[in-house]
């Protein structure tokens, strides 16, 4: 047995965790499709999981059954598994799509005047994370390093050849700022002061294009008056980056409480 | 096949004081024919602990609420898939809501913005859900966690409620990934005799 590769069997309770990604992952996969052990082991680990899951139950929000009853009946459901497909049980369902940015790429020279400002924001945060968790736990300080690197996705944009900042005021209050890079077709988007909002509402950035409206993901909760940063990818000729304050759990189509609209 | 009481999976929230109601392996399968009304019945049940286990792992509220939401679509859509000859209803259900929690948190990771929600979410912890109502259930939950040792207890609950890797794990902890795994095996072999979920 090579270093550094376990003996599958012992990744069980990884596996039920989801604690296994990548190659991990895909090696237990194929030891679990021959081991009814661990089938039976992983099955009752889920109960287990399950458990630790509803030790944590809190009140839903208001209305989030709601907007699920209105999306089932517009959703197609999936036909009974075939013998195949049940054998895989518990299968992993495919995994979701975000707006993930553009491909990390090694951080070159920071090339534009605006640039030291957004990146000190992003290099703000990560050493403020590293003091936090210095004081809270001495031995997790470490790891700030390697977070450090996963900021790539939003540097790769901050530091793209053809990267253009543009910024709008938000009419309720607040500016916004975005770094786009036309040919990556991706955008990094952030605000400082922003109303707060009550909880019944939730910040939604939109893309708005001739194409049609999509959705680009709800804004976090602000910290310190910052919000972001927020990457939307896949950028379409002729689009609008639009900020809209929605229903909590967000919409289908941009509200008319459109607060922020920004020509790409 | 395993525990399917719904009872027995009640959150027991002040929320949700109709939770219990028919056997959700039962909505499941009504639910697979299209029926809203079970699924309406399905959401009373799963709201609860679907958005409470969400909101741990995912923290901020609003993207709390968008992956719940996908969570219950996905329940709607899959329903055909759950087999109650594998397992509890609620052990499928919890299964969807924490990979989907998982791939929000870990997208989320390799961002910057990651840094302040894994720092916020190093200082107030705590192994069990601080700010809900204590309940019998959870106290269990909370008792069969403090049986375990100190190393299976961290390695479980980082993996399960802050979504990183056993790889992860053993970086933060500063302890080689094999013990790691082991001690996430051996944790749940003690939490599941504890919890007496055993088949």
């Amino acid at each position: 047995m090579r270093a550094g590769r376990p003996e599958p069997h012992t990744l069980a309770g990884a596996y039920a965790l989801d604690a296994l990604a990548g190659a991990d992952l895909a090696r237990f996969e194929r030891h679990l499709a021959r081991c009814e052990h661990c089938a039976r082991e992983i099955s009752e680990f889920r109960e287990v999981t399950a458990r630790l899951a509803t030790a944590a139950a809190a009140e839903p929000p208001p209305g989030l059954t709601g907007r699920a009853l209105a999306a089932a009946a517009r959703t197609r459901q999936l036909p009974p598994a075939t013998r195949k497909d049940a054998a895989r049980w518990p299968a992993r369902h495919p995994a979701r799509t975000r707006p993930a940015g553009s491909r990390s790429r090694a951080a070159g020279l920071l090339r534009r005047a605006w640039v030291p400002r957004l990146a000190l924001a992003v290099a703000a945060a990560a050493t403020a994370a590293a003091v936090l968790l210095g004081v809270a736990a001495g031995t997790a300080a470490h790891r700030i390093d390697e977070q450090q690197l996963r900021g790539h996705a939003i540097m790769a944009v901050l530091t793209a050849p053809d990267a253009t900042m543009l910024s709008g005021r938000v009419t309720t209050g607040g500016t916004a700022t975005i770094v786009m890079s036309r040919r990556q077709r991706v955008l990094v988007f952030a605000a400082a002061g922003l109303r707060p909002l009550p909880s019944s509402k939730c910040y939604e950035l939109w893309l708005m294009g001739p194409g049609g409206d999509r959705a680009a993901g709800m804004l976090p909760d602000p910290r310190q008056g910052m919000t972001g940063p927020v990457i939307a990818s896949d950028l379409k000729a002729g689009d609008h980056l639009g900020l809209a304050v929605e229903p909590a759990g967000g919409a289908r189509q941009p509200g008319t409480t459109v607060i922020l609209v920004i020509p790409l | 096949m395993g525990i399917s009481d719904g009872h027995l999976w009640s959150p027991r929230c002040p929320a949700c004081p109709d939770a219990p109601g028919i056997d959700l392996a039962v909505l499941l399968g009504q639910v697979a024919r299209g029926d809203q009304d079970a699924f309406e019945a399905v959401c009373r049940q799963i709201a609860a602990p679907v958005f409470g286990a969400i909101r741990r792992m995912v923290r901020d509220r609003c993207q709390s609420e968008e992956v719940a939401q996908e969570v219950l679509i996905d329940v709607w859509r899959s329903a055909s898939r759950f087999d109650a000859g594998r397992g509890s209803a609620m052990a499928w259900v919890m299964m969807i809501a924490h990979r989907r929690a998982v791939d929000r948190v870990r997208s989320e990771q390799r961002s910057a913005e990651r840094e302040l929600r894994a720092a916020s979410a190093m200082i107030p912890y705590d192994d069990v859900a601080e700010t809900v109502e204590a309940s019998l259930d959870r106290e269990r939950v909370r008792r069969c966690l403090g049986s375990l040792t100190e190393l299976q207890r961290q390695a479980v609950t980082l993996a399960y409620y802050q979504g990183y890797t056993y790889r992860q794990v053993a970086g933060l902890l500063g302890v080689a990934a094999g013990t790691v795994n082991t001690r996430m095996r051996d944790g749940l072999i003690r939490l599941r005799d504890c919890l007496e979920v055993g088949r």
